[in-house]
């Protein structure tokens, strides 16, 4: 086996991982105080790519700046679906939930289809294409980039929740809803604002991925799905967990490939969330 | 009680008077004019293919409207023409419950789908309930394989790609003097994908090419891939002197770019025949990358002055898109349905076959003679063209009777472009 080709795989899986860890850091942190699974988070995912998108387009600045935005819009979608949507439906049986998400799904997918169309785009962005070469082994600037700012911005929700007020109060109604209630908490501005900062996470992630491949409104599904299964490697709720199952899934699919054809792939993520499900059903990091 | 007639009212009950009247119109009048003919288009409007499905749709539609303007079925009364629309999502069960629908709704004859596998679960209902089905893009050969006696293909058969990408490269290889001796292909997972990959697998390594070449790696991936990082190292590793791709649009992009950063060395990228490489987003997005890509493909005969005046129909149209190989046939089909109702005089759908059987359409705007139906359906004419893009054109170069400038080989290396 050439050992280059290995190294390459392990390295792409890898920092295609941190783009993961930040998709499914948001799907987490919303199931783990909301306990509802956002089945819009790819498709909030393709929002914020378009809405990157159409930045770089109009005024030329890269993704990797204009992902704040991203990340403010879909803060303030995010918020507006949790008011509008999942607020209502938060008391109701799982199988409910979930009829209601799937429809704030297909509103998203075809809502941009009506707005950008439905080719596949793949703006020229001025770092689409750069690489950093070590001996034999490539290192894709773009994913490069992607990686750090989705482990930085990783870092800067877990900062939020552990010392700030707010995030403090959203993890305290994530604890005890009826206790957070009772000291005279906010919850369900909290939980807005909770969902707001998931779908942010997402968006940003969008950003991140805009120079990495052609973006088409139909793309979202598989990101909630591969999303889900980190969240169920990890733990479901857990945040670092998270994260290391995001790596995890990243370099496991990457590496697949040298033995399983390519369309075969995911089966070596959704085997690893069945063995995880027979063997530690809480998740690498569930409590 | 008494119900009291107040202003209110009166105006309310008037008011829903005048919008019905207004709605229903008046129905002696559109008595005297002969039935609208209903033509069923269905296309992968949304889902993994959505952006040729409605390429598709609008060339159907624009072909519709040139009968229409042109007074409709003379042979009929002048019975204009209309596009019943559905959508198959890129599935096969959606594919088929949505002619049935349209059948439902009265068309008399059906047309899309781009998918062969949705081809054939349309062509198996049309089969039952006798109504004819023209295809208008579909490639798979087991589409008309099945004994259909109602379903009639223009486009080109993956056979006809296949047999034609090896005379191409052989040519290729005789004119540049060039060594092709090892072959990567790639494949979209789409029954399409996979059986056009395979049949050039397949094709190679029965040793039919003119030259002696090996495949050296053969990749498939999910129709709709994100990343093909991994894909591209594994291209990389096989040191392949060609790749050729069937790819979609989509992952015609990923392809290139990765192609790109991981520099892998070709002499040339030479699709066997596939969509991805010379759509217009393709061309404007890949910018110099998209340059030098060969493909074989079905594609409008650019000599044709039928072809030029459609095609400047269809740009003003949808500004920024020009009709290619999938566009064009979907406007052919219409004409060739179209051709089909004016000389069987009547909607009957067995009358309709018979005319479609003896079909000699001879106003095709693309590559290709006559539409002239085999026995078993197939476009015994259609053709395909070796296509390269060169500074944002796309250029036919082989067959020769069609070629618009000649082609380079090898191509100069992606990343030694610029930006």
């Amino acid at each position: 086996m050439n050992l280059a080709l290995v190294v390459q795989l392990i390295i792409g899986g890898f920092l295609m991982g941190g783009v993961y860890s930040l998709i499914a850091l948001g799907l987490s942190l919303i199931f783990g105080v909301l306990r509802v699974i956002n089945f819009a988070h790819g498709e909030m995912m393709i929002w914020g790519m378009y809405i990157a998108y159409t930045i770089l387009l109009l005024t030329g600045i890269d993704p990797f700046f204009s992902l704040v935005i991203s990340a403010g819009a879909l803060f303030i979608l995010g918020y507006m679906v949790q008011r509008i949507v999942v607020n209502r439906i938060i008391e109701f049986p799982e199988a409910m939930q979930v009829i209601a998400m799937i429809g704030t799904a297909l509103i998203f997918e075809n809502g941009a289809r009506l707005i950008w169309g439905p080719d596949y785009r793949s703006p020229a962005s001025r770092f689409a294409l750069s690489s950093i070469w070590i001996g034999k082994i490539m290192i894709d600037f773009p994913r490069l980039l992607a990686f750090l700012i989705a482990i930085l911005i990783a870092a800067l929700v877990f900062l939020f929740l552990k010392y700030t007020d707010t995030g403090k109060a959203i993890r305290s109604s994530a604890d005890n809803r009826l206790g957070a209630l009772l000291v005279g908490t906010d919850v369900d501005r909290v939980y807005a604002i909770c969902f707001g900062i998931g779908t942010a996470c997402v968006g940003a992630a969008g950003a991140l991925l805009v120079p990495l491949m052609p973006l088409s409104p139909h793309i979202g599904p598989p990101f909630t799905m591969v999303s889900f299964i980190i969240v169920i490697l990890g733990g479901m709720g857990s945040l670092i967990g998270a994260v290391v199952g995001g790596l995890i899934v990243g370099v496991a699919e990457s590496v697949a490939t040298i033995f399983l054809p390519s369309s075969l792939k995911q089966i070596v993520s959704f085997s690893l969330m069945v063995a995880i499900l027979l063997l530690k059903p809480k998740g690498l990091f569930g409590r | 009680m008494r119900r009291e007639i107040n202003r209110r009212t009166f105006l309310k009950y008037s008011a829903a008077v005048g919008v019905t009247t207004g709605l229903s119109g008046f129905p002696t009048v559109l008595r005297s004019q002969p039935k609208e003919i209903l033509i069923g288009s269905i296309q992968p409007v949304t889902g993994v293919i959505a952006d040729v499905g409605i390429g598709d749709r609008r060339a159907n539609q624009l072909a519709v409207d040139e009968i229409n303007a042109k007074g409709g079925i003379k042979s009929l009364g002048g019975a204009k023409l209309k596009l019943l629309l559905a959508d198959c999502e890129a599935k096969e069960e959606v594919g088929r419950s949505e002619a049935e629908r349209l059948i439902k709704e009265g068309a008399v004859c059906l047309t899309g789908p781009f998918l062969s596998g949705v081809a054939i679960a349309i062509g198996t209902l049309c089969e039952a309930r006798g109504i004819p089905f023209v295809i208008d893009v579909a490639a798979a050969d087991a589409v008309t394989q099945k004994g259909f006696k109602y379903t009639f293909r223009c486009f080109p058969t993956s056979s006809t790609l296949i047999r034609n990408i090896g005379e191409y490269l052989g040519q290729i290889v005789k004119e540049k003097k060039v060594n092709i001796k090892r072959i990567a292909v790639t494949n979209a997972g789409d029954l399409f994908g996979r059986l056009q990959g395979k049949a050039f697998v397949d094709f190679v390594k029965a040793k039919k090419l003119s030259f002696d070449a090996e495949i050296v790696e053969h990749i498939e991936y999910p129709l709709g891939v994100q990343d093909l990082s991994s894909e591209v190292a594994k291209i990389k590793a096989a040191k392949p002197d060609i790749l050729c791709p069937v790819a979609r649009p989509g992952d015609a992009k990923l392809l290139i770019r990765e192609l790109y950063k991981q520099r892998v060395e070709l002499l040339g990228i030479v699709g066997p025949g596939s969509p991805g490489w010379y759509e217009p987003e393709f061309i404007k997005d890949m910018g110099l990358l998209a340059d030098f890509v060969m493909d074989n493909a079905p594609w409008p005969n650019p000599r044709s002055p039928k072809y030029k005046e459609i095609n400047e129909r269809f740009a003003k149209l949808y500004p920024g898109k020009y009709l290619d190989g999938n566009s064009g046939y979907g406007y052919l089909a219409v004409m060739v349905i179209a051709d089909a109702l004016e000389r069987a005089k009547s909607t009957n759908p067995d009358g309709l076959v018979e005319a479609l059987r003896k079909a000699n359409y001879k106003d095709n705007p693309m590559v290709g003679g006559p539409v002239q139906f085999t026995p078993n359906g197939d476009n015994a004419n259609a053709a395909t063209a070796l296509l390269q893009v060169l500074k944002g054109d796309v250029k036919v170069m082989l067959p020769k009777e069609y070629a618009e400038a000649s082609y380079v080989f090898p191509q100069p290396p992606l990343w030694k472009r610029g930006t």
